[in-house]
């Protein structure tokens, strides 16, 4: 198990440079000079050369990224064009907020998704589970950034209970929390509920039913460990995707959370925040994606064998 | 299921209580300012932006400052004194303290100056300025390399707050987050993205201010900032959006300050190429534009139409200069005369800022009947300053800030011969008389003299058009009835200085 | 919780290795799906709505005319909510807003199916070279995909469009890009199953090159998975599309689109509701006939996974 684990994390770094190398090249050829931006449009050309040459500019483009890559291993992901600022501060500045709202809109889908989806299942073709699959769908189809402009339209518009953005006490999570669980919930419900039914016509389950256990026994002792485990792998994922991708619903709110962040910074031309921010949620997201590979591995028996 | 749903249900309500427990309460010690960004820096040499300046302005002060009318008024220094065309004294305050306990001495003005024309962001702002001198701790003398006329306006600025000299080298690199000034309030922390908390500053020169904590709030979107207000969130809230203004100036308990700033957008025709090379065809496209129409579809009726390339706030405003009306027929009767009598194709750039690619729309719209067929080039503000610097473009949409409150900023680098191109002109306009008055204006000391140069260079600028000034900006901020003594400055730079709670 | 399908038996049944092959179909494979697809009734109901849709996409000329209604400003009518004149109400400069949503379907369908096209076709090559090769090239195929699906693909096409400057063509790249990785798992995946089979093995044993092998033989089996894929893909371009011209990186005004028109009626939320929420309706409901369709063709392709 520790050696699958290692083998992983070896693999990360491949991945991880190839990103970089990636985003590192997209920066590159954007139009605009760096320069230029940092000293503003009433800098004189001069100035701005001697700038080019002190931030190495002017250097070829492999040495740039090793530069890059040499100060990205110590951790000095270089300073913001626009604030001066370092950017791995005000990363993990802001990082808690990202990762407070992943925390809680998982959660949300978590409570709304799993019950769903098991009482689908269990009804099968009833009106609970029709109307829970319409609803499901309907959540993986909406548009999150709509979702949550509707959300501020009635709470926060109309109803005036709820604020529509920024971060000022915890009441400012719900909105946000809500929109980001939405369409994991229904992603979730519909795993569980394929899951379910999955297992639940597995010979196991058949026996304990013809042994006469009663049917909440069934399902809640036997059927349910086995059909959570994919629903896991689906969990993880999503607080994956919604830790590195909030970014519409960060923009929605005015979060200010590091997918906002780096939305900012593509709209100033700030490569080194966007560079950073773009590693940063990547390595994020393969570090959870990791997670649930191990986490996966034990609670069934039957894959943990397989990394021994 | 039931039990399923009730597991739901009640953790949903958990969550939702928990979260409403945390409502911030309103209190009288702390004033929330709410803007549509989050500050770049606090190092007012590294950075122009209106979001840092407002911010920073509660946190510094210059040597002499502007009121809300654009007089200029004593600051850290006392008085001053000009002693001839190019120099001129100044006398600090004594036992001025920075935050960060040191005391302000005439060795922080120079340091401060001196690091301000090295810097290539702002050093346009006082590059006139040849040596600063200290004559004992508490006496500057500033000389300029030429007689320089707004050399005071220049020293209003928010870039030319004065810092510490020890603060800014302890600092470094991060000195931006670690501002020290004489100001009113002192920074106390920032959350980026989000918030920048400051207290009031115990020993600020001018006695300690009543309301004890500043926040400037980052919200981005206009809605978001009315709501913020209407709901008591925040207390004063900048740039109201034009749709909300109704609401908020009618709502009880709220009010709408909205008065004239120093921006304006303008037109600009580059008259090294034809058919813009004519003055005729210049003022036919000036009759042929109806800038009530853009006021009112694009800026949503925040400016008005102007007759000068600076506002009437601006020292040296000519309120007589040539205002421009729609006037098709006499614009067609000057195409006419100047030989175009069919239509013509040229272009119009811009770069991808809404408003100004929406203006675009408008004036290609307008000046179609006239028979002026623009395409619009929408290119990235980079390529747009490198192709208007070298003279590629045939006219162009841009704005103009005339910060300083002063003709000589509002004019000099947009018409004179020594700025063609990257330097501000970018019409590539050249008149002898205007480089005369412009330089009369610039080197003169004497106010009635620059009042009467930039007179009759408005008239000039006005008959000759090589810009269209489209129109002068308005500002404006919402607040709550129970703040007082709070006032608009026109530079956008608002200071709290004064601000207070009224006991209700 | 596999993915593969097991329709890779039919479609080659007229080339020369039919002979080889089990079980020969009576009816077409493509007719025995469509029977089953028939009757989900949910499926039939996407089906129709994108028709609905598509069919908008393509009159919209004939509903209403680009220059004079649709990027025609009309300010005296600016933000009216819904009325007889303006069936959905208009927006901030006046444009009827029904107009510029049923042009805007052009702009979500084009970008869509062709942005899923092209990463069926780069992703499918690629998974498929990997898959029918194996050992190195696969090794690096796949190594690449990894560095792809490391970064979400809404983040990697932000970098993209940010980079190469906001309009359709880069657009579609960008969204292609990003999805690259999954068809090309998804095509090794099946062909993987299918690489050893006793069909593949008899082309190879008369002389079939490896192109003709791949072409003729392995891309037609491993077509059922990615038809599913691509219906899912379709959507999710959109939705990417819309989210990209919300955030202002995507389709440029005054062409419309609708992304990019909720977007441009967020500041009026409180006083022109209508300027939001209708285009976000017209996403949603795209996207749920792509999803349902998807659904539906999942279980008619492969009815061992319907309950």
């Amino acid at each position: 198990m520790h050696k699958f684990i290692f083998k992983r994390l070896i693999l990360l770094v491949p991945v991880l440079l190839g990103v970089s190398l990636l985003v590192f090249a997209i920066m590159s050829f954007t139009p605009g000079d760096p320069a230029q931006l940092i000293l503003g449009e009433n800098a004189p050309a001069p100035a701005v050369e001697a700038l080019r040459e002190e931030m190495g500019l002017n250097d070829p483009f492999i040495m740039r990224y090793a530069n890059f890559v040499g100060n990205a291993v110590t951790g000095d992901m270089g300073r913001s064009y626009t604030t001066g600022r370092e950017v791995a501060t005000e990363i993990f500045d802001r990082f808690p907020n990202t990762l407070i709202l992943a925390a809680l809109g998982t959660i949300i889908a978590i409570v709304i998704g799993v019950p769903v989806g098991i009482l689908s299942a269990t009804r099968q073709y009833s009106w609970i589970d029709s109307s829970s699959m319409i609803m499901a769908l309907l959540g993986v189809s909406m548009p999150n950034f709509w979702l949550g402009l509707m959300l501020i339209l009635v709470f926060s518009v109309t109803l005036g209970w709820l604020p529509s953005g920024g971060f000022m006490g915890w009441s400012s999570l719900i909105l946000p929390a809500l929109t980001l669980g939405t369409g994991s919930a229904a992603i979730i419900t519909r795993m569980t509920r394929s899951s379910m039914l999955e297992v639940i016509r597995q010979d196991y389950i058949r026996t304990a039913r013809a042994k006469g256990v009663a049917e909440n026994v069934v399902i809640n002792k036997h059927a349910l460990k086995n059909a959570l485990i994919p629903v896991i792998t689906v969990v993880g994922l999503q607080f994956g995707y919604l830790l590195g991708g909030a970014v519409l619903t960060e923009t929605v709110y005015s979060w200010p959370g590091v997918g906002r962040m780096m939305v900012d910074a593509i709209r100033q031309k700030d490569s080194p925040t966007v560079l950073a921010t773009v590693v940063f949620l990547a390595t994020t997201f393969s570090l959870v994606n990791l997670s649930v590979d191990i986490l996966y591995g034990f609670v069934d028996p039957r894959i943990k064998s397989q990394y021994a | 299921m039931k039990t399923v749903t009730k597991i739901a249900m009640t953790s949903v309500m958990a969550i939702a209580l928990s979260a409403c427990s945390g409502t911030p309460e309103q209190d009288t010690n702390t004033l929330v300012v709410a803007q549509n960004s989050d500050a770049k820096t606090l190092d007012p040499h590294t950075t122009n932006d209106n979001a840092s300046s407002r911010v920073a302005a509660q946190i510094y002060s210059q040597l002499v400052e502007a009121d809300e009318d654009m007089n200029i008024v004593p600051g850290l220094a006392a008085s001053w004194t000009i002693v001839d065309e190019k120099t001129t004294d100044f006398k600090l305050r004594q036992g001025v303290k920075f935050h960060n306990g040191e005391e302000l001495k005439a060795s922080d003005v120079k340091f401060t100056l001196e690091r301000m024309i090295a810097s290539p962001t702002v050093a346009h702002i006082t590059n006139a300025i040849d040596t600063i001198e200290v004559l004992d701790d508490y006496n500057v003398r500033i000389t300029t390399k030429e007689p320089f006329g707004p050399l005071l306006h220049h020293l209003t600025h928010t870039a030319s707050s004065i810092l510490n000299e020890k603060a800014v080298l302890e600092a470094g690199a991060n000195y931006g987050q670690n501002p020290i000034g004489t100001g009113p309030y002192k920074f106390t922390d920032w959350a980026a993205g989000d918030r920048i908390n400051l207290t009031a500053f115990g020993d600020y020169y001018d006695g300690k201010q009543s309301i004890e904590n500043v926040v400037f709030r980052n919200i981005v979107e206009g809605t978001n900032r009315a709501i913020a207000l209407e709901t008591g969130e925040v207390d004063i809230s900048y740039d109201i959006e034009p749709i909300d203004k109704q609401n908020i100036a009618t709502k009880d308990g709220l009010r709408l300050l909205e008065d004239e700033a120093l921006s304006n957008g303008y037109f600009g025709m580059n008259v090294n190429k034809a058919p813009f090379n004519d003055q005729r065809v210049r003022q036919a496209v000036a009759y042929a534009i109806n800038s009530q129409d853009i006021i009112d579809a694009v800026i949503l009726g925040a400016g008005r139409p102007s007759n000068s390339p600076i506002g009437p706030k601006v020292f040296g405003y000519n309120p007589d200069a040539k205002q421009y009306a729609q006037n098709l027929e006499k614009a067609r009767q000057l195409m006419a005369e100047a030989g175009y009598t069919s239509p013509i194709n040229t272009s119009i750039w811009t770069n991808d800022n809404p408003v100004r690619v929406q203006i675009a729309q408008i004036l290609q719209a307008q000046l179609r009947e006239i028979g002026i067929n623009m395409s619009i080039e929408v290119v990235e503000w980079g390529a747009f300053l490198d192709g208007t610097g070298r003279g590629d473009h045939d006219t162009y949409i841009l704005s103009w800030t005339t910060v300083t409150g002063d003709a000589d900023y509002g004019m000099y680098a947009l018409f004179s011969s020594d700025t063609h191109g990257g330097a501000g002109n970018r019409s590539f306009y050249s008149n002898p008389r205007v480089d005369e008055l412009l330089n009369q204006g610039r080197t003169s000391t004497d106010p009635d003299v620059r009042h009467a140069a930039y007179s009759e260079l408005q008239a000039l600028i006005q008959e000759e058009v090589p810009t269209i000034t489209l129109y002068n900006s308005f500002q404006n901020a919402g607040m709550q009835d129970n703040i007082t003594n709070f006032k608009l400055s026109p530079t956008g730079h608002h200071k709290l200085r004064g601000v207070e709670f009224v006991e209700g | 919780m596999s993915n593969e399908m097991t329709l890779d038996k039919a479609q080659t049944s007229e080339t020369e290795v039919s002979a080889v092959r089990a079980a020969p179909k009576k009816r077409s494979q493509w007719a025995e799906v469509w029977h089953r697809l028939k009757r989900d009734k949910m499926a039939l109901c996407g089906l129709a709505i994108l028709t609905v849709v598509v069919f908008a996409a393509v009159f919209a000329d004939f509903i209403a005319d680009y220059e004079t209604v649709v990027i025609a400003q009309n300010l005296g009518d600016r933000l009216q909510g819904p009325s007889a004149q303006y069936w959905l109400g208009t927006d901030e400069f006046g444009r009827d807003i029904f107009a510029r949503m049923i042009h805007g379907s052009r702009v979500s369908l084009l970008v869509g199916v062709l942005s899923v096209s092209i990463s069926i076709v780069l992703g499918g090559s690629l998974g498929a070279v990997a898959g029918y090769y194996g050992g190195k090239l696969d090794n690096v195929i796949m190594r690449v995909m990894d560095v792809f699906l490391a970064v979400p693909s809404i983040l990697l096409a932000i970098a993209i469009v940010s980079a190469l400057g906001a309009n359709l063509i880069n657009l579609m790249f960008a969204i292609s890009i990003s999805s690259i990785p999954s068809y090309a798992r998804v095509v090794r995946a099946s062909v993987l199953s299918i690489r050893d089979q006793e069909f593949i093995e008899a082309a190879r044993a008369i002389g079939a090159s490896d192109f003709r092998i791949i072409l003729r033989h392995i891309i037609p089996n491993s077509l059922a998975p990615v038809i599913v894929q691509g219906a899912l893909g379709v959507a999710g371009a959109i939705l990417a599309t819309a989210g990209l011209s919300f955030i202002g990186l995507g389709i440029q005004p005054p062409e419309p689109e609708w992304g990019a028109m909720l977007a441009g009626g967020r500041q009026y939320l409180r006083h022109a509701w209508h300027v939001t929420t209708f285009p976000g309706l017209a996403i949603m409901i795209t996207i749920l006939a792509l999803n349902l369709l998807g659904d539906g063709l999942r279980d008619a392709l492969d009815p061992r996974l319907k309950h």
